[in-house]
C-alpha cells in the first residue's frame, strides 16, 4: 500500500512538472552560459579552422561595425526578397513577403537573415580555407565585386568574383528558383604556375539564441537528414555537447543529405546540389563573450578533402541554401526535384512518420475543400472517431445480452457482498461462459493512442495553422485563445496576463474542461480511491495546463471529447432500445 | 525485486493515474491488465513479465471472451 501511495506521489509529480514547464515557458529565464567560453582550436581539420573562426570573426564585427556600410547586391523570389552582403560573400538580409510576423495588416514581413551589426544576427555565407597556407583567400572583409548588373531573380544568375592579386580568381555563381532555393557554385580558378589546395565550404550562422517554444513534442534547434539519419540537436544539447568537445556538437561526412537551424516553423539549411556528392558535415556552438548574447550557433558543410586545382584548372563546388517556410507540399517538391533525401523530415513529424504525414496531407486537402483550417481539423477527427467506431460498438453489441444476464449478476453480487474482489472474478467467469463482455479491451485502446497522438502532434507543428480564423473570436488557431475569464471575457478593462502568465483561462479552455469532465463521467470509476481522486481532478489539471496552447488544439481536444461522449450516448441508447424489444411481450426474440 | 522491475512497475503505475484516466478503463479481464503486468513483473521478473503482459494486452480485445485471467504462477508447467 505505502509502494501504491509513493507512486501516486510521483504521477502527481509528473502532473505538476508538465504544467510548470507550461507556465513557465512565458517567462523563463536566460540559460546559464557554459562553464568555460570555448575557443575554437587553431588546429585539426581547415574547415574547423575557418568556417567558425570565432576570434578572428569577433574582431572583424567590430571592425565592420565602425566602417562604412557595406556594399549589397539585391535578390528576389515571388516569396522572400532580401541582399547579398558583398563584404564576407554573405546573405544576411532575406525576408519571406508572403509571410507576416503578425496578424496586424501593416505587419512586417517574417525575417529569417539580418546582418552582423543588427539584432539576432543570423546569415548564410561561402568561403575558402586555404589548405596549402599559402594560398590568399577569400575572408570575412573580402569586398566581392558583383559581375552581374541588376538584381538577381529567377533565371538570371549573379556572379561575384575577387581576384587575390597572386594569380587566383575565386567566384560564386548565386542563382535563386521562384521560391525558397538559393543555388551557389564556388569556383576557383587558378591562374597561378603552382598547383594549389583549398577548401571550399558553406555555413549557417546564427549569433542569438531565439526564444523557443521549450515544449518536448516539438524540436527546436539544430536538425538535418545525415547519411540517410534523421539527426537532431536542440539548443541546449548543442551548447553542453559543444562546450565538451571544443565546440563541435556532431560532425560527419555524409552523402547528399541536408543540414540546418529549425524553428518552429522556418527553417535555414544547406546540401549539396548533387545528391550523391559527400561534404563533411558539422553542428557547432560556442560562446563568445558569456551569456546567451554570447552564444554562436552554426551548421556548416566542406568539401571532405581539399580541392587541388592544377594551374589553369578550376575547382568548384556547388551547394544549395533553403532559407523559407516549412510547408510540407513545397519541401515535398524539393526532396523529388531536387534529390534532397529526407528533406520533408525538416517538419518535426517524430516517431509516428508514417501516421502524420498523411494526416498532414488530408488536413491540407481538407482545408482547401472547405476554406477553413479550423473546420478541416473537426472534419478530420470525426473521420478518424468513425474509423474506430465499429471496435467500440462491437463491445456494446453484447450489452443487450447482458441485461439478460442480469439477474444471475445481482445473486452473485448479494452472495458476495463483503468480497468485491471475488464478486468481480465471479462476473468474469460468468461474462466468459455467456460469451459476453461489456468492455472493448485494451488493445483497441492501445492502438488508438498512437493514432490520437499523430493527429494532435499534426495539429502542434503544421504551419498551416498560422494566422487562420476559426468562427468567432478566434483570430489565428497557432496562438492561445484571447478570451480570459479573469478579466470576465473582457468585461473588466485590465489584462491579467500583464499581473502574472498564470492569470489566463480563455473560453475555449474551460469548453475543454467541461467535455473532458462528462466525457469522464461516462468512464467507470475506478476502484482504487486514490485513483478515482486523482482522476476527479484531471479535468481541471487539463484546463488549467492546455489555457496556453494554441487555439486550435483546444478546440480539437473539445470536439474529440464531445466526439466520444456522443458515440458513447449513441451506442448505449442503441443497447437500451435493443433491451426493450428484447424484452417487450410477444416479442419472439 | 531488481531495478528493472521496479522502473518497469513504476510505468504502469504511472499508466494507471495518468493515462487512463483520460482513456478509461476497459479491460475485459479479471485481473485488469495492469493488475496482471504488476503481478506478472513480481513473480516471473522484467524480460518474462513483459511478455506476459505484452501477450495478454495483445489477448485483451473484443474477438476475445475475457473473463478470469490469472497470472500462472512460478512453477506452471511449461509447453
Amino acid at each position: 500500500m505505502d509502494q501504491k501511495r509513493l507512486f501516486a506521489a510521483i504521477a502527481l509529480s509528473i502532473g505538476i512538472l508538465l504544467i510548470f514547464d507550461t507556465w513557465n515557458r512565458a517567462n523563463q529565464p536566460p540559460p546559464d552560459p557554459p562553464a568555460a567560453a570555448a575557443q575554437r582550436p587553431d588546429a585539426p581539420a581547415p574547415a574547423v579552422a575557418a568556417a567558425p573562426g570565432a576570434s578572428p570573426m569577433q574582431a572583424e564585427a567590430q571592425a565592420t561595425a565602425l566602417r562604412r556600410p557595406a556594399p549589397r547586391a539585391r535578390f528576389e523570389t515571388p516569396l522572400m526578397a532580401g541582399s547579398i552582403n558583398l563584404r564576407g560573400a554573405r546573405i544576411d538580409d532575406l525576408v519571406l513577403t508572403t509571410y507576416r510576423e503578425t496578424l496586424a495588416p501593416d505587419s512586417p514581413s517574417v525575417r529569417i537573415f539580418s546582418p552582423r551589426d543588427g539584432q539576432n544576427p543570423y546569415f548564410a555565407q561561402w568561403g575558402w580555407t586555404s589548405a596549402d597556407g599559402r594560398t590568399l583567400v577569400p575572408d570575412g572583409d573580402t569586398e566581392w565585386t558583383a559581375v552581374t548588373v541588376g538584381r538577381l531573380v529567377p533565371e538570371r544568375p549573379m556572379t561575384l568574383r575577387w581576384d587575390n592579386g597572386q594569380g587566383q580568381i575565386f567566384e560564386i555563381i548565386f542563382s535563386v528558383d521562384s521560391q525558397y532555393m538559393v543555388t551557389a557554385e564556388q569556383r576557383v580558378r587558378n591562374g597561378g604556375g603552382e598547383a594549389i589546395s583549398v577548401l571550399p565550404w558553406v555555413r549557417i550562422r546564427r549569433e542569438y539564441t531565439p526564444p523557443t517554444a521549450g515544449f518536448f513534442i516539438l524540436h527546436e534547434g539544430f536538425t538535418g537528414v545525415l547519411s540517410g539519419r534523421l539527426q537532431e540537436v536542440t539548443f541546449s544539447d548543442a551548447r553542453s555537447e559543444g562546450a565538451r568537445r571544443a565546440g563541435t556538437a556532431l560532425e560527419q561526412e555524409t552523402m547528399g543529405g541536408w543540414a540546418g537551424i529549425t524553428d518552429k516553423y522556418w527553417l535555414a539549411a544547406v546540401m549539396p546540389v548533387a545528391p550523391d556528392q559527400t561534404l563533411r558535415t558539422a553542428y557547432r556552438h560556442v560562446n563568445e563573450g558569456g551569456g546567451t548574447a554570447g552564444d554562436r550557433w552554426q551548421v556548416d558543410m566542406a568539401a571532405p578533402e581539399p580541392l587541388l586545382v592544377a594551374p589553369g584548372a578550376t575547382g568548384t563546388l556547388g551547394t544549395r541554401m533553403f532559407a523559407g517556410a516549412k510547408e510540407v507540399n513545397l519541401l515535398n517538391d524539393y526532396m523529388a526535384r531536387y534529390g534532397i533525401a529526407g528533406f520533408d523530415k525538416a517538419i518535426d513529424f517524430g516517431w509516428f512518420y508514417f501516421l502524420v504525414k498523411p494526416f498532414f496531407l488530408v488536413l491540407h486537402w481538407l482545408a482547401g475543400l472547405t476554406g477553413n483550417f479550423g473546420v478541416a481539423i473537426l472534419l478530420l477527427t470525426v473521420a478518424i472517431k468513425a474509423a474506430f467506431f465499429p471496435l467500440a460498438n462491437k463491445a456494446y453489441q453484447s450489452m443487450a445480452k447482458m441485461k439478460i444476464l442480469a439477474p444471475k449478476m445481482q445473486e452473485i453480487k448479494e452472495r458476495y457482498k463483503d468480497d468485491p474482489q471475488k464478486a468481480q472474478q465471479e462476473m468474469m467467469a460468468l461474462y466468459r461462459s455467456e460469451k459476453v463482455n461489456p468492455a472493448s479491451g485494451c488493445l483497441p485502446i492501445l492502438i488508438q493512442i498512437p493514432v490520437f497522438f499523430a493527429l494532435y502532434k499534426t495539429l502542434f507543428v503544421t504551419i498551416e495553422m498560422r494566422h487562420q480564423p476559426f468562427f468567432g473570436w478566434i483570430q489565428d488557431l497557432s496562438a492561445p485563445d484571447p478570451t480570459n475569464l479573469f478579466n470576465l471575457f473582457g468585461l473588466l478593462p485590465f489584462d491579467p496576463m500583464e499581473l502574472s502568465p498564470f492569470l489566463h483561462m480563455p473560453a475555449w479552455a474551460l469548453i475543454m474542461g467541461v467535455t473532458m469532465w462528462v466525457q469522464m463521467r461516462l468512464n467507470p470509476t475506478p476502484p482504487d480511491p486514490i485513483q478515482a481522486k486523482v482522476f476527479a481532478w484531471m479535468p481541471v489539471i487539463f484546463t488549467f495546463m492546455l489555457a496556453s496552447f494554441p487555439a486550435g488544439l483546444i478546440i480539437y481536444w473539445a470536439w474529440n471529447n464531445t466526439l466520444s461522449v456522443a458515440q458513447q450516448y449513441y451506442i448505449m441508447r442503441h443497447e437500451r432500445a435493443a433491451a426493450k424489444a428484447a424484452k417487450a411481450p410477444g416479442n419472439p426474440k | 525485486m531488481n531495478l528493472a522491475v521496479a522502473a518497469l512497475k513504476g510505468c504502469v503505475h504511472c499508466y494507471r493515474y495518468t493515462l487512463r484516466g483520460v482513456i478509461g478503463a476497459n479491460c475485459r479481464f479479471y485481473p485488469s491488465c495492469s493488475d496482471y503486468a504488476l503481478e506478472a513483473l513480481s513473480v516471473h521478473g522484467a524480460v518474462r513479465g513483459t511478455l506476459m503482459s505484452a501477450g495478454r494486452i495483445l489477448r485483451c480485445n473484443p474477438w476475445n471472451p475475457g473473463g478470469y485471467d490469472a497470472v500462472p504462477g512460478p512453477q506452471a508447467p511449461k509447453g
